[in-house]
């Protein structure tokens, strides 16, 4: 008995305590009562930029929980992709949408299992390779599909989400992006952190504890794509159209990945922040330098990376360590 | 007094390789209930393989392994460790970006009656190493190459393991801290779980072990108790320079 209990019982709290759940509350209220301010004549872009800041931070978040097996993927615009034509074609079969927005989810996830098995023994640079390939594959299989079905390469048009009403699309968006954050808590907290972690760190060292690799990482494949195909059915039922460069292009698997970076990896709050400050930046610079703001936003990028390596979630826990939110 | 349940591990006829390469041809070894046995053998010799093989892996090509009765021989690690078997691997392989304490909850995390149990083993285990109760909540990647040891026999034995295979603790470590490294398993043994220790610190080994194997391309050549071999003047050419 060296120290005494009551220290030990206190070092042995888990890291998620009330206090680091407060700005993550604090987000959903501000973003809750963001639509029900007076935003003046331009609150129909405002609320479009808050509406696509929610479905960027479903897409980081659901990353995150990915990632944090260790599975560094580019096949975030397959899944988004997935759930978007999963969701237009469902629909035209006449499905309510209440129905076939999880099981656009449900097919994204189960699609993503597929590619968590064939990439199973894979890690690193090879991985992110397979699953780049992945999206290609995807891509070219939508795209090539008999225009009747899937529109080929001029896209499919989808039915505008609760018709039109932009308020309520943004709250859809909203409640969604607080289910993600309530499966990342969950994951945070329960068997999976630990399980997750272990085979991020040491794959074969997880194995040796008792860690079932394999059904581990495909259930954070499962999580992570189904989330992400959320993500992809409000893109779809927001913008009315969709085709495949778009839905599956490149880009949409490199911002999930810098914007959790930039957040904060492996937290929940972390990259939903830093969608929130990416995407605000983003237009605030493209309203500043209307030419080049890319560049601008790059070097911006760079810069912090630099600078907060831990994200903004580092700005946060400056000195502390170990244990991510 | 959380005494644990050492059981009985039977290797029989092990073969077993990587890919076309065979490493073992004929390895048996009994460790019996509550027993310390070490394994001793120069590079190469097979003794890391042995142990990835009664983890479950790497897949043995030929012979048997028995862990309290259970044929363990083609069951994957989860089921293994369920099974009530902890591995402390060779290099430690801690994970260094999470602290001390989360690397021990990760070690019964696994096992539904070592999470039952976890805040008692984890007193447990801060009690014979006070050392991990001090730096708790420090990055176990910070920590010195002894505390690191401990860390990974720590996060064995939360699994509450009836055998525990330790793979050549004594690696990077100072002389000064192989001693207390060593003076930990025998502790651990004192509290009744079975121990396979494989080491290149061929004296220190057989002081500390009931019985020992001498291994040479992947067959038992010789075994014996620990003094027995110590005593043994081929033993003492090969292995201790004497």
């Amino acid at each position: 008995m060296g120290t005494p209990a009551s220290k030990r019982q206190a070092a042995r709290k888990p890291d998620i305590t009330g206090i680091a759940l407060i700005p993550l509350a604090i987000f959903f209220v501000l973003a809750l009562v963001f639509p029900f301010l007076p935003l003046g004549d331009r609150g129909a872009f405002l609320l479009q930029i808050g509406f696509f800041t929610l479905v960027a931070g479903i897409m980081a978040l659901s990353w995150d929980i990915l990632a944090r097996s260790g599975q560094v993927s580019l096949a975030h615009a397959a899944f988004y992709g997935l759930g978007a034509y999963g969701y237009a074609l469902l629909l035209k079969t006449g499905m309510a949408w209440p129905l076939a927005m999880p099981l656009a989810a449900l097919g994204a996830g189960v699609i993503s299992l597929v590619l968590g098995a064939v990439t199973m023994r894979l890690s690193g640079m090879y991985f992110a390779i397979a699953t780049l390939a992945f999206t290609e594959v995807v891509r070219t299989v939508i795209q090539n599909l008999p225009e009747s079905v899937a529109g080929g390469a001029n896209g499919l048009l989808v039915p505008a989400l609760l018709g039109g009403n932009s308020r309520g699309q943004y709250l859809l968006a909203l409640a969604l992006l607080a289910l993600t954050a309530g499966v990342s808590l969950a994951v945070r907290t329960g068997r999976l952190h630990h399980a997750f972690a272990a085979i991020r760190q040491g794959e074969e060292t997880a194995r040796v504890l008792g860690v079932s690799t394999v059904r581990y990482k495909l259930a954070a494949f499962f999580i992570s794509s189904f989330l992400a195909a959320l993500a992809g059915v409000l893109y779809a039922g927001k913008t009315f159209f969709i085709s495949p460069l778009d839905t599956f292009s490149l880009a949409n698997s490199i911002a999930p990945l810098t914007t959790s970076i930039f957040g904060g990896l492996y937290t929940t709050l972390g990259p939903i922040l830093g969608a929130t400050v990416l995407r605000v930046a983003e237009e605030a610079l493209h309203n500043v330098v209307k030419n080049g703001y890319l560049v601008v936003y790059g070097l911006v990028l760079m810069l912090s990376i630099l600078w907060l390596p831990r994200g903004l979630m580092g700005l946060f826990r400056r000195g502390k360590h170990g244990g991510d939110v | 007094m959380t005494a644990f349940q050492g059981q009985e591990l039977i290797i029989e006829n092990l073969a077993a390789g990587y890919g076309k390469i065979q490493v073992l041809w004929d390895v048996s070894v009994r460790v019996g209930p509550g027993e310390f046995v070490a394994m001793i053998g120069a590079n190469g010799a097979g003794k890391t393989t042995t142990l990835r093989a009664v983890s479950g892996v790497v897949r043995p090509t030929g012979g048997s392994i028995r862990l309290g009765g259970h044929d363990i021989t083609r069951a994957t690690p989860t089921q293994i460790v369920s099974l009530g078997l902890g591995h402390v691997p060779e290099g430690r392989e801690l994970f260094g970006l999470m602290t001390v304490r989360e690397n021990l909850e990760l070690g019964a995390a696994m096992r539904p009656e070592a999470r039952a149990k976890q805040a008692q083993t984890l007193d447990h285990v801060y009690s014979l190493f006070p050392r991990l109760a001090e730096r708790a909540g420090q990055l176990a990647g910070t920590l010195s190459g002894g505390e690191q040891q401990m860390v990974a026999v720590g996060r064995a034995l939360m699994g509450r393991p009836s055998v525990l295979v330790v793979d050549e603790p004594s690696l990077g470590l100072s002389p000064l801290m192989t001693q207390t490294v060593f003076g930990a398993l025998k502790a651990v043994h004192a509290e009744g779980v079975s121990v396979l220790l494989v080491e290149q610190n061929v004296g220190l080994s057989l002081k500390l072990a009931q019985r020992a194997y001498v291994l040479e391309n992947g067959e038992v050549v010789k075994e014996g108790t620990g003094e027995a071999l110590l005593a043994d003047p081929g033993v003492r050419e090969a292995y201790l320079a004497l």
